[in-house]
């Protein structure tokens, strides 16, 4: 109870400061509406169809909006040197992490509540409402991958100088799997009926989200105590 | 030449205390290394329930390091430190409960007012009736009026007495301070010395400070720190202030030549 109550206490201090201060949402909103922006104009130009590629276009501006959230994660602590006075109080460093991923998660979902519905009008002809809840979550199964692992690592680069440029380099890689399973379920959802074969596929992507997300969850969780330190 | 022996009689860095009280800080052989450069050299000293420590010593000889340490901060390279009779290695979190930190950067979020920095770091130490702690303290560091106000709109000064209510927040038994008068006016001094002679009897203290009158007529115990080394360490009662001070600026000097 003590422990939810120390997340929450760090949880709603982010909440307040980027009300307040607006940087993270506001750079995150103005990069995915101008990749969708730069999207139309590129694609429009042949007239293709994008709904097949609905699903990699998607998480192509999604990844890249993570990356520029995320890097701020600790702008505060860091910019302010509040870090040390989180260090100093008795919580476990675990419960930071938790703390870090749930904010991480809320931003990385606003900016999504925002998009989707505007990405679906302009590049998806086909209504995929009846299977709403099948993508809503493959979407947030696909946000706790990237969070939990994006949390760690920006954690791990938060005393690096090229802290900007060494997330993605470390992260990219390492959501892969994820973005594979992100893209293959929005896909298949957006890009009209589909057979057996896709079917299995949507489902198989679940489970390795479901598998990822575990993984990512349970292993930062246990390592924090050593990134967060020194 | 006198003093040179004098340094060289401290350079096993082994202080014992030899005070009646509990010792409520044990340090034991710390040694700390940033990769190949080892910052502290087996340095000992024990401290009792109540007393106050002065470190002084020339910039980079190790002093933050050592209060980072003892808080939880940094991890020891080697060398047993107990604090209130807990092990560092053990589970550092009760010892965390028992510290209250005070820096001269004020560790609070400027997008935050003072009510809020102080109610978001009672909510991580617990306290019990923090509502009224609060108010408690912001009447104590005349800061009630300002409680609404950001922190980005605070002076330094009043940053630092916000500062000195965060860290007394859950009522620690133990203070650490590095460089607190540090760009302070005199009104905000006045209230930073009032503070820690009400809290003086109950509480054990360490103090980093550069400024010599300061850190003497507050401590009951000084100790100068040079390359990671105790080369100076006195109980008051028995410290000569003019031999301290040429001990001091002897030191300074020559880190500085």
């Amino acid at each position: 109870m003590s422990s939810l109550k120390q997340i929450w206490a760090i949880l709603k201090k982010d909440i307040v400061l980027e009300l307040r201060t607006k940087e993270m949402l506001i750079s995150m909103f103005l990069f995915v509406m101008l990749t969708m922006i730069i999207f139309n104009y590129s694609f429009s130009a042949e007239r293709n169809d994008l709904t097949k590629f609905g699903g990699g276009l998607l998480w192509l501006a999604f990844t890249f909006t993570s990356l520029l959230g995320l890097n701020r994660s600790f702008v505060h602590e860091k910019d302010e040197d509040c870090m040390d006075g989180l260090l100093l109080s008795p919580i476990d460093r675990s419960l930071i992490y938790a703390a870090k991923v749930l904010s991480n998660l809320i931003f990385l979902s606003i900016i999504e509540i925002i998009a989707i519905p505007i990405f679906s009008v302009f590049f998806i002809k086909y209504d995929y409402t009846p299977k709403l809840g099948l993508f809503i979550i493959g979407v947030i199964l696909s946000n706790i991958g990237i969070a939990s692992i994006g949390t760690f690592l920006a954690t791990m680069a938060i005393n690096t100088k090229t802290r900007d440029l060494l997330l993605p380099i470390l992260m990219l890689p390492l959501i892969v799997p994820a973005l594979w399973a992100a893209v293959t379920i929005s896909g298949a959802i957006m890009g009209g009926p589909y057979g057996h074969n896709i079917a299995v596929d949507v489902s198989n992507a679940l489970k390795l989200l479901v598998f990822y997300d575990i993984v990512f969850l349970v292993v930062p969780y246990g390592l924090y105590d050593f990134v967060i330190g020194e | 030449m006198e003093l040179e022996n004098h340094l060289t009689k401290l350079k096993d860095n082994d202080i014992k205390n030899e005070g009646a009280g509990t010792v409520e800080i044990s340090v034991k052989d710390l040694v700390k290394s940033f990769g190949r450069r080892t910052v502290l050299h087996k340095i000992s000293f024990d401290l009792n329930k109540g007393d106050f420590l002065s470190i002084f010593g020339p910039n980079g000889a190790g002093k933050t390091t050592t209060l980072k340490i003892l808080s939880t901060l940094i991890a020891p390279t080697s060398g047993e430190i107990t604090v209130s009779g807990i092990k560092l290695t053990d589970d550092p979190t009760p010892i965390r409960q028992k510290i209250g930190f005070i820096s001269h950067n004020p560790l609070l979020y400027h997008d935050l007012n003072a009510l809020e920095n102080l109610q978001f770091y009672g909510a991580l130490y617990q306290v019990p009736d923090l509502n009224k702690r609060i108010d408690e303290l912001l009447e104590r560091v005349e800061l009630s009026h300002r409680r609404y106000d950001l922190i980005r709109g605070y002076s330094k000064g009043m940053m630092q007495r916000l500062s000195i209510a965060r860290a007394l927040l859950h009522k620690p038994s133990i203070l650490f301070l590095d460089e607190p008068h540090s760009g302070l006016d005199p009104h905000a001094v006045d209230i930073l010395d009032g503070l820690l002679d009400d809290i003086r009897p109950e509480h054990t203290f360490i103090m980093i400070t550069h400024n010599l009158g300061k850190g003497l007529s507050l401590c009951s115990a000084a100790m100068i720190l040079d390359g990671g080394n105790i080369v100076f360490y006195k109980d008051k009662a028995a410290l000569n202030v003019d031999e301290f001070e040429q001990t001091y600026r002897f030191i300074v000097k020559g880190e500085n030549e």
